[in-house]
């Protein structure tokens, strides 16, 4: 549960991006990567809860931000939501990131797959950890809306297809150039989060790198804890058995190699 | 006003109160524990258990529809034998009936998975899925045709003590002659429904939306042919039944007992409202109270009457 703090609109219409800050009790134990489960209705339908990560955790004034996309019915009627009216909300749920303690932190981000990362970015400079966000987006006009919530994050670079914000191309070519150069002291590790293409092509240069390399991946889900076995996926556990894991509780940040990319 | 007692027996089968868990919707019942502890329900049916272990159907497994979910889990599980040697403590801890819900793909594992379970301790009853219409072969083959489904029950009953429940599809012509042939196979106790087969397909892919490409429907788009079968099965056997299918709030517990039910299982309303079975007592106990039931089972079949 929690009470509705801000729920806005980011930038253009056409962008369809909102922000939405949440009071509650979840913000004291939320970790970076996990998510909450909201009833945008209490009527049935829209049946199933909607899953949003947790963008930003503030455990001292008890806030939690998160930002979503208008979709669907779901999201379209979770944007009518006005301050001061109660969220019907599970969480914090799932496995989050795993904050690194020392090295170096690569946040690569394709469009919306920001959103989990903020919240990684800011525990991480916490913690006095450098980080730096390689993010890929469809234009310039997709930028002028979101690229002013990773503010937070000290060093960014951009990738756009048609080359009209940052360089023209794929993130996953920042990945390779930011890999050729010397990284400082500690070791470099990665976290991902982005659509499931861009996934397993960050994957495959982090195996060959090598780079340990975290993902959050989305599938549909019903329960959100654990249940109903409706969000697994074919996975790989430690040793290379084959598993089915569930995003919403074992997830839905794995590591890369634990995760059989289909 | 004094409490409602809400104990039902339903034949062999006794339960602190008529509401409990679906199977496939609760797992093996640890994961609501925060929600809605097991101990408050009437029971748990835990999730399908086959032979050997299982990974499941490929994602997409899960697809919503109006009012509506489609599912093709496709009976993932750990396996009789490892459910033996790891969940029974776990389960007992719940502190409520547990149902142990068991698919096959032959007579043959139905009746060796009836008696291994048989030794095990703390189980309440049996569920023979003979409904589950997201694997190949076997499960709903076994509900569709009614000297299918007696030989399977009839080979269950052979091989255990437990209660035995006959859990039903509503995937088939005549739900009556199936409940009969149930009875004859030497069932304790019907269940129903278990999922409508169904399917949606994506415009933009132009492609089934599941990687099992149909699935089974549940949820409150269900109710009204899950009602009306467990009213069809209360005039055709003389079982007690176990009614499910979109039970959500209170007022949808009611109608199944007035229709026949002797108990209620609730699945998809817990991933909408993980207190709903909690949610459900309390109303149903309301009810009663101010409708002067005293007991809970007063209600069973009103309807017919
Ligand atoms: C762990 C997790 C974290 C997520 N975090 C965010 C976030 O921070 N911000 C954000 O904008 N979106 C996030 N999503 C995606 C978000 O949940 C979906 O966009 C949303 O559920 C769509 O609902 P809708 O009713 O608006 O659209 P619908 O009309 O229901 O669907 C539109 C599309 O979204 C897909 N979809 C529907 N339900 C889900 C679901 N439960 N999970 C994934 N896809 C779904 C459908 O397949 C369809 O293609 C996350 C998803 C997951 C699994
Ligand atoms: C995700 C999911 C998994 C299910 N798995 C099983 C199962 O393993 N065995 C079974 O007999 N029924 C299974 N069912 C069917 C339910 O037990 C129940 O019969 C059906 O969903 C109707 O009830 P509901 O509308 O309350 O969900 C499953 C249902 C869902 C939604
Ligand atoms: S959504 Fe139910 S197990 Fe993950």
């Amino acid at each position: 549960m929690g009470l509705i703090i801000d729920n806005s609109r980011l930038g253009a219409p056409e962008q369809k991006l909102y922000r939405l800050v949440v009071e509650s009790e979840m913000a004291r134990t939320a970790r970076p990567g996990q998510f909450l489960h909201i009833r945008v209705a209490d009527t049935p339908a829209p049946l199933l809860r909607r899953p949003l990560s947790i963008a930003g955790i503030d455990a001292a004034a008890g806030r939690l931000t998160l930002y979503y996309r208008l979709k669907g019915q779901g999201t379209e009627l979770l944007a009518r939501k006005r301050p001061g009216e109660k969220l019907d909300a599970l969480g914090p749920l799932g496995r989050g990131f795993t904050v690194p303690a020392a090295g170096e932190l690569l946040l690569i981000a394709g469009g919306v797959g920001v959103f989990p990362l903020l919240s990684l970015g800011e525990a991480a400079g916490r913690r006095g950890i450098p980080c730096a966000l390689l993010w890929g987006g469809e234009n310039s006009a997709f930028f002028a809306a979101a690229a002013g919530i990773a503010g937070h994050i000290p060093t960014r670079r951009y990738a756009t297809m048609d080359g009209s914000f940052g360089v023209r191309g794929l993130v996953t070519e920042l990945l390779t150039s930011r890999l050729a150069q010397p990284s400082t002291g500690g070791g470099l590790t990665a976290a991902a989060c982005g659509p499931y293409p861009m996934l397993k092509a960050v994957a495959a240069t982090a195996r060959a790198h090598p780079l340990p390399l975290e993902v959050s991946l989305e599938t549909t889900m019903a329960c959100g804890i654990g249940a109903c076995l409706g969000c697994a996926l074919p996975g790989r556990d430690a040793a290379g058995g084959r598993v089915t894991r569930r995003v919403c509780l074992d997830g839905p940040v794995f590591p890369a190699e634990e995760v059989e990319w289909l | 006003m004094a409490v409602t007692d809400m104990r039902v027996a339903l034949g062999p089968l006794t339960l602190r109160n008529p509401v409990l868990a679906a199977s496939g919707a609760y797992n093996f019942g640890e994961e609501y524990a925060p929600y809605c502890p097991a101990s408050l329900l009437g029971g748990i049916m835990v999730k399908g258990l086959t032979p050997q272990p299982r990974l499941g159907n490929p994602p997409p497994r899960l697809a919503e529809t109006p009012a509506g979910l489609l599912n093709a889990v496709g009976l993932e599980n750990p396996g009789l034998e490892e459910f033996i040697r790891s969940y029974p403590p776990r389960l007992r801890a719940l502190d409520t009936a547990v149902i142990v819900n068991i698919a096959g793909f032959t007579v043959e594992d139905y009746a060796l998975m009836a008696r291994a379970l048989s030794g095990v301790e703390g189980i309440a009853a049996l569920e023979v899925n003979i409904s589950c219409p997201n694997v190949k072969h076997g499960g709903l083959a076994f509900g569709a045709d009614p000297a299918a489904a007696e030989e399977v029950l009839g080979a269950v009953r052979a091989a255990t003590p437990l209660p035995v429940i006959a859990k039903l599809s509503p995937n088939v012509a005549d739900i009556q002659a199936i409940a009969r042939a149930a009875e004859r196979g030497g069932a304790d106790i019907i269940s129903l429904i278990n999922t409508l087969l169904g399917m949606a397909i994506d415009i933009g892919s132009r492609r089934p939306l599941l990687g099992n490409i149909t699935g089974g429907l549940s949820g409150p788009a269900v109710k009204p042919v899950a009602l009306r079968m467990v009213y069809q099965v209360y005039e055709a056997a003389r079982l007690p039944i176990i009614g499910m299918g979109g039970v959500s709030k209170w007022e949808d517990a009611v109608e199944f007992l007035l229709a026949g039910a002797g108990a209620v299982a609730v699945g998809t309303a817990n991933f909408t409202n993980p207190r709903a079975p909690a949610d459900i007592l309390r109303g149903l106990d309301a009810y009663c109270r101010e409708n002067g039931f005293a007991k809970v089972e007063e209600l069973v079949g009103l309807a017919h009457k």
